[in-house]
């Protein structure tokens, strides 16, 4: 997907995508770089030292035991953290090489560019239309809304359940198309990179099956980094795979997350290379 | 619970499937133990051409081909429960292959079982029976290590089966030698029965190797084991 060129929000902000110099090397296909990375809630360090490489256009995954850190730090990628008045993110986040946490840089334009899906389905109470029509209405997007929302609800894979009622109220689909209809709407602000903290743990397996089915479809399109508990899609549906667990602060009774192993799926599956992820994966350490 | 006290792992976690492998490695053992009492009344048979212990060793084979089928679904049963990865997969997969060698070879032991009415004419060339004998040795020897490294686990076993095979191949090559040699009345049936009971003895280490091979896939993970078969 072209990624077009954004008006900062000041001035003096750093655009979020870099302008290549001229004679400049291609882009090496990494499209984030996590360096350091700790965050904290008030004095609790909730996650600590995340270093990754991320690279486009393919599925990413964060597994580890609850509480290691993983959406904490899925969260950071589109400054989701900065809603919550006393979280506070060390380290930086470079994003196209621009660090995302560059006080020049607009939060919401890295939300536009980045969007979320939750676990539960969220779509808001309106239309079908209005759902998929809302952000690109927000955020000032010029051209045929109608084939716009078209275009995403083909993309999320819903569009041929829908099409002949895309006035009903999105809360009459069900949870599965409800989930498919917040992919279309996050699809249809144009973003780069679709986060998804546990898209599937509210679905059966049906339709668990048509979201990843869609994840995988769209890859080719989209940078997508998945939170998920289930084991059997993070080797399904990722190309490449982050393990967290928890370790146990001396001085008081807290743990806090760290980042043991990340390496492509096959391997983090068949032979890891850190013992802490063979006996998460084989299920030795629930 | 994230971890155990000490955030330590868990070992709790998943113990019952832990000790369902840890059973099945010992049946395959078990299994194992049978073949190589296989190959040891194939050892003597070959010796003596004792065709009532000949008789026994045919029928023993039933109960290996009964634990081949057994612990074959039982890890087909592991796996659809259990869905394994990492280690656990490799272990499953490598059981599986394995059962299927162990069983080759305790059939191959038969083939040189049923030539028990032929030993006193395979006797008569005695150059040509020094080798049979050796390979037969070798064959009881390689598997022994085989056996050992399995239950041991021990990757500098598996190691030394690959190279200790190639000794097996110089007999083997040895024996055609004294095949191709022979002449005058009756060379033709003892050609035979030499072709087939060294053609069997040397499948055997082959068989053998790849039970090495399987062990070193499982202990280090490396996909370059796996073509042990095809080479």
């Amino acid at each position: 997907m072209p990624v077009e060129s954004t008006t900062p929000a000041r001035p003096d902000a750093p655009r979020l995508v870099r302008a290549p110099d001229p004679g400049e090397e291609p882009a090496s296909g990494e499209l984030f770089e996590v360096c350091d990375l700790s965050v904290y809630y008030g004095s609790f360090r909730a996650v600590r030292d995340v270093n990754l490489r991320i690279p486009e256009r393919c599925i990413t995954a964060f597994i580890g035991p609850s509480g290691c850190g993983k959406t904490t730090i899925l969260r950071c990628f589109n400054r989701m953290n900065d809603l919550v008045e006393t979280a506070r993110v060390e380290g930086r986040i470079l994003y196209h090489g621009v660090d995302l946490y560059d006080p020049a840089v607009n939060p919401v334009e890295v939300r536009r560019r980045i969007g979320m899906v939750f676990q539960k389905p969220n779509p808001f109470p309106k239309s079908i239309y209005d759902n998929v029509a809302y952000g690109p209405k927000v955020a000032g997007l010029k051209g045929d809304m109608d084939e716009m929302v078209e275009r995403s609800l083909r993309r999320a894979a819903l569009w041929e359940e829908v099409k002949d009622r895309l006035k009903a109220s999105a809360m009459g689909l069900s949870g599965g198309q409800q989930q498919r209809l917040c992919i279309a709407r996050a699809l249809a602000v144009d973003p780069e990179v679709v986060l998804m903290d546990e898209p599937c743990s509210a679905l059966d397996p049906i339709a668990t099956g048509r979201i990843e089915d869609l994840m995988e479809e769209i890859k080719t399109s989209y940078t997508i980094i998945i939170v998920t508990h289930n084991m059997q899609q993070a080797a399904r549906v990722s190309d490449q795979c982050a393990f967290f667990t928890t370790e146990v602060n001396e001085t008081s009774d807290t743990r806090t997350g760290i980042l043991v192993e990340f390496d492509g799926t096959e391997k983090m599956f068949s032979t890891p290379s850190d013992e802490r992820t063979e006996n998460y994966v084989t299920g030795r350490f629930g | 619970m994230p971890g155990g006290p000490g955030g330590e792992l868990d070992p709790r976690a998943r113990s019952h499937f832990s000790a369902e492998l840890d059973q099945l490695r010992l049946q395959v053992e078990v299994m194992a133990v049978r073949v190589a009492q296989a190959l040891d009344r194939m050892g003597r048979v070959l010796a003596t051409g004792d065709e009532e212990l000949a008789a026994r060793a045919v029928a023993a084979d039933d109960e290996v081909d009964a634990m081949l089928v057994s612990l074959t679904e039982r890890s087909y049963d592991l796996i659809r429960r259990e869905a394994p990865v990492a280690s656990d997969l490799r272990f499953l997969v490598s059981v599986l292959r394995v059962l299927e060698e162990l069983e080759r070879i305790a059939d191959l032991s038969l083939r040189v079982v049923k030539h028990a009415g032929e030993v006193p004419r395979l006797m008569s060339n005695e150059p040509m029976f020094r080798t049979l004998a050796s390979m037969a040795e070798m064959a009881q020897n390689l598997y022994r290590t085989a056996l050992d490294a399995w239950s041991a686990q021990d990757l500098g076993a598996a190691r030394a089966l690959a190279d200790q095979s190639r000794i097996m191949d110089g007999h083997y090559a040895t024996l055609l030698d004294h095949i191709l040699a022979l002449d005058g009345p009756g060379a033709a049936p003892l050609a035979v029965s030499a072709v087939l009971v060294g053609r069997a003895l040397e499948r055997i280490a082959d068989h053998t190797v790849i039970v090495g091979e399987r062990l070193r896939y499982l202990l280090t993970g490396d996909p370059a084991y796996l073509a042990a078969e095809v080479r």
